[in-house]
C-alpha cells in the first residue's frame, strides 16, 4: 500500500485532533453514553454475576464451537432454513450474490451489520448490479455520504445534526438548511420506507445464533430489520461463527446486557427471533470463518471472540474518544477493532492506538480482557519484525540504555540538572512527540534511589 | 475440502481449555412486578393502561375509526375497521395495530409476541402506532424467567418489543417513530 504512512493511527488522529471543537464534541457525546451505560449497569445488583455469566457461557460455547455450530445448522434445516458456510469474506459475498442473483433481485435492504462491512460486501453487489440500501439511520447517513462507519453502535456519532441536513438536502430533498434531528429522521423514515416496501430481499447481522433451536436473534432500537426481513420473501442473515450460543436461556441472558452497555437502555426496543422464514418466503443463514478459526489457535486473542459488540469499550476509550473511529485503520475502531483487527494491520500502527489503562475490559459485559489482548498484539509485532515505522530503531537503544545502571543514574542526574537551570524552550525540542502536548515535569532533588537509600535502607 | 469441513475442521486446533457450562441462578426481584414494569416501560417511552381493560381499548379504537383512522385489530374482543390484507405492503397504510402479547417482562417493559397472532409478521413494524394487549398475571420478572415462558416453535417468529421505535443517531439526539411504530401504548387486562 502506497499511503500506509498516512494510514498510521497516529497521523489519522492527528488530522481529527485539528479541530479542538470537534474532539471536545465527540468526546463528551461518547462519555454521556458511558455515563448512561452506568447508570443501568449500576440499577441491576446482579450486574457482575451477569458479566461472570455472559463471560462463561461464550468461552464454554467457544470451547465447544463445532457441535454448536453442527447442531444449530441441523436445526435451522428443520426449520426450512437454508445455511451456507464461508471460509472468508469473499466466499461470502459470492454465497450472498448467487441467492441474490438466482432470485433476480435487484434491491436489497440491509440492516446493519459489521460483519458485511468487514466482508466489503456492498460494494461487491453494487459491481454486479444489485442496489443496496443501508436501512439503520446512521448507516444510512454514512452510505450517502460515501463513508465508512466510526462506531459499531453509532455510526455516524462524528458527524454533526448541520452536515446531516446538508447531506439530506442534497440526497433525500429535506430542506436547505434544515439541521432539527426529528425532522431530519422523519424524512429518513419517509424515504426508508419506500425502499422496504419496494425491496426484493432483504438482509440482516445476527446478534446471537440459538444452536438448539435453530433460530437467529436480530436486535435493532429503529425496527429497521424487522421491516426489511418481513415485508420481501427473501430474507438472508450473515454471522460470524463466533455468535452461537446454546440456548434461548442464554441469548435472554446476553440480551439483558447487550443493550445496558451499549447504549444505557433496559434492552433494544425489538429483539427478535427468526426460527424460519415466513409463509412462502425464503430464509439462508451464512455462517462465516474469515479469521475467525485462526484467532482461537491463540489462547489470548481467542477471548475476543466472546464480544457481543456492544461498542461500550468504545465508549469509555479516552483514545478512541479522541481519535474518532476513521484512525483506525479497520472497519471495527476502538479497543475491539484493535483486538479483532490488529493482525491484519498493514501499518502494524493500531496496537499503539491505546492508553493500556483498561477501562474497556472493565466495562465490558462479556469480560474481553482487551487490555491485554492489546498489550499480547504489541508482542506478536514485534515477534515477527513487524514494529512500527521508528519503534524497531530506537526501541532496541531505549533497552540497553534502560538496562544499564550507570548510563541510566548518569543521564537522569544530568536531566534533572538541565530541567532546573535550563530555559523550557530549548530542552522541549529534545523531548520529541511527547512533549509537544505536555509542560515539561518539574525536576526532583534527587533520584529516587538516593532518596530510598538514605529514608528506607 | 468444504468451507463447513474446512471450518469445523480448523476448529480442532483451538488454543482455549474446556469451560462448563455455568449455572444461571440469579435471583428475580417479584416484588411489584405491574409497577416494574409500567416503570420500565415508561424508560422505554411506552405507556401503560391499567384501568379499563378492553372497554377502555375498544372506546380508544372506536374514536380513531370516528377520526378516519386505519385501525386493525389481532385481539379478540376489539373491533377494528381493517382486515387482514392479502399481502404484507398492503398494510403501509395501517395508522393502529391491536395485537395480543404473549408475555411482558418487569425488569425492562419488553412484552413478547410471536406471529400466530400478528396476521403478517411485518405488523407491529408497518403500522404508524401500537396497541399491545397483555393479561397483568403474564407479567414475569426478567428476562431469565421470559425465556423459560416464550413460545417458539419450529418455523415461528417471535419478537420482544420494548416501546415504540427510536433513534439517536442524529448527534445522540433521542427521536421516537424511526421505521417502526410511532407510539405504544400496553392495555393491561
Amino acid at each position: 500500500m502506497s499511503n500506509k504512512n498516512s494510514a498510521v493511527h497516529a497521523k489519522k488522529a492527528e488530522i481529527f485532533c485539528r479541530d479542538e471543537a470537534r474532539v471536545d464534541w465527540h468526546s463528551k457525546a461518547l462519555w454521556t453514553v458511558r455515563e448512561k451505560r452506568d447508570r443501568a449497569a449500576g440499577s441491576l445488583p446482579e450486574w457482575e454475576q451477569l458479566r461472570q455469566i455472559g463471560s462463561e457461557m461464550k468461552l464454554h460455547t467457544l470451547t465447544n464451537l463445532g457441535l454448536y455450530l453442527e447442531e444449530f445448522e441441523k436445526n435451522c434445516l428443520e426449520n426450512g432454513i437454508q445455511v451456507h458456510w464461508a471460509k472468508d469474506g469473499a466466499e461470502h459475498n459470492r454465497i450472498v450474490h448467487k441467492i441474490l442473483a438466482d432470485k433476480k433481485v435487484k434491491k436489497l435492504v440491509k440492516s446493519k451489520s459489521m460483519l458485511t462491512e468487514e466482508c466489503h460486501l456492498n460494494p461487491y453487489l453494487e459491481g454486479h448490479g444489485i442496489e443496496v440500501i443501508d436501512t439503520d439511520l446512521g448507516e444510512r447517513i454514512i452510505q450517502l455520504a460515501g463513508q465508512p462507519p466510526s462506531h459499531i453502535v453509532l455510526p455516524a456519532i462524528h458527524m454533526k445534526r448541520g452536515e446531516v441536513g446538508d447531506l439530506f438536502h442534497d440526497k433525500i430533498g429535506t430542506e436547505a438548511g434544515a439541521s432539527d434531528p426529528f425532522y431530519l429522521t422523519r424524512a429518513a423514515r419517509a424515504h426508508l420506507r419506500e425502499q422496504f416496501l419496494s425491496a426484493d430481499a432483504a438482509m440482516t447481522g445476527v446478534n446471537m445464533a440459538v444452536a438448539d433451536k435453530g433460530a437467529v436473534v436480530v436486535c435493532t432500537n429503529e425496527g429497521n430489520a424487522d421491516m426489511g426481513a418481513n415485508l420481501p420473501k427473501l430474507q438472508l442473515h450473515s454471522m460470524g461463527i463466533d455468535k452461537i450460543v446454546p440456548d434461548l436461556e442464554s441469548a435472554s441472558a446476553l440480551l439483558r446486557t447487550l443493550a445496558r452497555n451499549a447504549t444505557g437502555q433496559p434492552v433494544t426496543t425489538y429483539s427478535s427471533f427468526y426460527r424460519g422464514p415466513q409463509e412462502g418466503g425464503e430464509m439462508h443463514v451464512i455462517i462465516v470463518d474469515n479469521g475467525r478459526t485462526d484467532m482461537l489457535k491463540d489462547k489470548i486473542l481467542a477471548e475476543s471472540l466472546k464480544c457481543i459488540r456492544c461498542g461500550g469499550c468504545l465508549n469509555t476509550c479516552p483514545v478512541y474518544r479522541r481519535s474518532g473511529g476513521h484512525s483506525y485503520n479497520y472497519t471495527i475502531p476502538g479497543p475491539i477493532g484493535i483486538a479483532v483487527g490488529a493482525q491484519n494491520d498493514d501499518t502494524n500502527s493500531i496496537p499503539w492506538a491505546c492508553t493500556l489503562c483498561g477501562s474497556c475490559s472493565y466495562v465490558c459485559p462479556t469480560k474481553v480482557p482487551l487490555d491485554k489482548i492489546i498489550h499480547h498484539h504489541r508482542r506478536l509485532k514485534a515477534e515477527a519484525g513487524k514494529l512500527p515505522y521508528g519503534k524497531s530503531s530506537y526501541m532496541p537503544l531505549v533497552g540497553n540504555f534502560m538496562a544499564s545502571e550507570t548510563m541510566l543514574n548518569c543521564s537522569m542526574s544530568v536531566a534533572r540538572t538541565a530541567l532546573k537551570v535550563l530555559p523550557g524552550s530549548l530542552l522541549k525540542p529534545f523531548s520529541g512527540a511527547w512533549g509537544k502536548y505536555r509542560e515539561l515535569p518539574t525536576a526532583p532533588n534527587s533520584s529516587f534511589e538516593a532518596w530510598f537509600k538514605k529514608n528506607r535502607g | 475440502m468444504s468451507s463447513k469441513d474446512y471450518i469445523l475442521n480448523a476448529l480442532k486446533s483451538s488454543a482455549i481449555a474446556p469451560q462448563a457450562m455455568p449455572v444461571f441462578n440469579v435471583a428475580p426481584r417479584i416484588d411489584d412486578l405491574v409497577g416494574q414494569f409500567e416503570t420500565n416501560l415508561n424508560t422505554v417511552a411506552g405507556t401503560l393502561h391499567r384501568e379499563g381493560g378492553l372497554v377502555a381499548l375498544q372506546l380508544k379504537v372506536d374514536e380513531l375509526i370516528a377520526q378516519g383512522l386505519q385501525v386493525i385489530s389481532m385481539v379478540d374482543g376489539i373491533k377494528g375497521n381493517r382486515a387482514v390484507t392479502d399481502t404484507a405492503h398492503e398494510l403501509r397504510d395501517i395508522d393502529y395495530a391491536v395485537i395480543p402479547g404473549d408475555l411482558g417482562v418487569a425488569e425492562n417493559g419488553a412484552i413478547w409476541v410471536n406471529n400466530k397472532n400478528l396476521g403478517h409478521r411485518v405488523t407491529p413494524f408497518i403500522c404508524e402506532n401500537l396497541f399491545l394487549v397483555i393479561e397483568a398475571d403474564t407479567i414475569v420478572a426478567n428476562m431469565h424467567q421470559a425465556a423459560s415462558k416464550v413460545t417458539l416453535e419450529k418455523g415461528e417468529f417471535g419478537t420482544f418489543i420494548a416501546g415504540p421505535s427510536k433513534t439517536a443517531d442524529i448527534e445522540q439526539a433521542l427521536v421516537v417513530g424511526a421505521h417502526g411504530a410511532c407510539s405504544l401504548n400496553v392495555y393491561l387486562v
